[in-house]
């Protein structure tokens, strides 16, 4: 027992190596959870029928899920009902020739929409309401309102707490282990199956999320200065 | 074939995997009384004046909120009885739990401490000047005024962390503790039928973060209406 140098540093390589797919396990999440949060949150503050409240279900269910029991039950639907699915729209696909790690990006966005949705409707409310009583007044449709009014004042207020969901997201894809998704985690403790290295392993896992958060916090934090630059010349 | 999803097995499950619940709450309870104290010491100490140790704190915290729970429950896991070990103590045969407890208490100490610390700076310094004025002790007016006016302040975040420790302990079964979900994975394990079980374990962590979350609006809402 003990710390092994030789062995933390062979982890350290190794979930480097799986460094893209842990990108990949976060940025599509990232990507997609922005787009679909938007969406939800437009369609509850605009409070349209039927699509505001499924976004409303939605978000309570998907806020009270943890990500593993999502994962376990995703996966096992997944694995049961592919094959099913797949014949139907004659896909051409089979469980065994799709990559696992949809399931874990598709888990991650849903959850990334929930929490972002939750995020930009907080944003919405910040918003004073005479900025659409002024777009409305000088005759602009809902859609132009949105997209030059409202968006670009909310992004602004939006950021710090997108920035901590980013992080949770790119923190919570480690989960993905538990279904056998190989990422950061998972590479750094395949030198240890032969080792027992596992100490050093989570270590050397641990220094590469730290690494990879704080450099995610670091960017958007420069964005978020620039953000408040800007607000400032505007009042 | 035998139909994917029973009802049946859906209420058989029911009283199977209820008690385990109790391990869910035992490490959400233990974990916030440690975190919290540990916290609140972190928090008075970095909220005084820059002390030697801020650096030490700033790196302890960085460090629990930039890695992922279960990378952190596994160094714990590993790591906690090499570092026994060292200091002559044997702990390769404790209870896992145990090591979960650890975990999660470091890991919310980092979370909470920050919350309380955002929140003691976020009172006005007018009113511990007041409350010096009128002639209570510093102690006096931290205790009397500044904590109780930075509870109500804190109060909304600190409900979000604890609901987001409250899914945390989801991820216990990963070193083999056996909490709900731990139970749900070994009941499909041995009836071949984890669909019943999972869906269970999904709909009571949906219906308590709900109540949870619920509860803590009501109770941000009324504090803030006095």
């Amino acid at each position: 027992m003990g710390f092994d140098p030789q062995n933390f540093f062979d982890s350290l390589i190794s979930a480097a190596a799986y460094l893209p797919r842990t990108l990949e396990l976060t940025g599509i999440p990232i990507l997609l959870g922005i787009i679909l949060g938007l969406f939800i949150a437009v369609s509850r503050v605009y409070k349209i029928p039927l699509i505001g409240r499924f976004g409303a279900v939605f978000v309570v269910v998907y806020q009270g899920l943890p990500t593993v029991v999502a994962l376990l039950l995703f996966n096992l639907l997944f694995m049961v009902k592919f094959n099913d699915i797949s014949r139907f729209f004659h896909l051409g696909l089979t469980v065994s020739n799709v990559d696992v790690i949809w399931i874990g990006i598709i888990v991650l966005s849903l959850q990334g929409a929930a929490n972002m949705s939750e995020v930009f409707r907080g944003a919405f409310y910040a918003i004073d309401h005479g900025q659409y009583e002024a777009a409305a007044s000088v005759g602009l449709t809902t859609c132009q309102t949105l997209r030059r009014i409202i968006l670009p004042q909310m992004l602004p207020v939006a950021l710090p707490a997108l920035t901590n969901n980013i992080i949770g997201l790119i923190k919570n894809s480690s989960i993905v282990v538990a279904i056998g998704i190989t990422e950061v985690l998972g590479g750094a403790s395949i030198p240890a199956s032969k080792t027992y290295s596992f100490l050093e392993s989570y270590i050397a896992a641990a220094l590469i999320y730290w690494a990879l958060t704080a450099l995610v916090e670091y960017m958007l934090q420069r964005i978020e200065r620039r953000g408040h630059k800007y607000r400032r010349q505007l009042t | 074939m035998e139909s994917f999803f029973s009802w049946d097995r859906f209420f058989e499950n029911i009283p199977r995997l209820l008690p385990y619940l109790a391990v869910t709450f035992r490490i959400v309870i233990y974990a916030t009384l440690a975190g919290g104290s540990l916290g609140l010491a972190i928090a008075i100490l970095r909220s005084k004046r820059q002390s030697f140790l801020e650096p030490v704190f700033r790196l302890y915290v960085s460090f629990m909120r930039g890695t992922p729970m279960l990378v952190q429950i596994l160094i714990v896991f590993f790591g906690l009885p090499i570092f026994l070990h060292l200091l002559g103590i044997e702990a390769s045969r404790w209870d896992k739990i145990w090591f979960l407890y650890v975990a999660f208490a470091l890991n919310e100490a980092a979370f909470l401490s920050e919350i309380f610390r955002s929140a003691i700076l976020a009172v006005p310094a007018g009113q511990t000047e007041a409350a010096l004025s009128v002639g209570m002790t510093r102690w006096q007016a931290y205790r009397r005024i500044v904590l109780p006016q930075a509870a109500k302040i804190g109060l909304p975040s600190f409900g979000s962390n604890f609901v987001g420790l409250f899914h945390g302990t989801s991820l216990a079964f990963m070193i083999g503790v056996v909490d709900i979900m731990g139970r749900a994975k070994t009941i499909g394990v041995s009836s071949k039928h984890a669909l019943e079980a999972y869906i269970f374990v999904a709909l009571v962590f949906i219906l308590l973060s709900a109540l949870l979350r619920g509860g803590f609006h009501l109770l941000d809402r009324k504090l803030s209406h006095r």
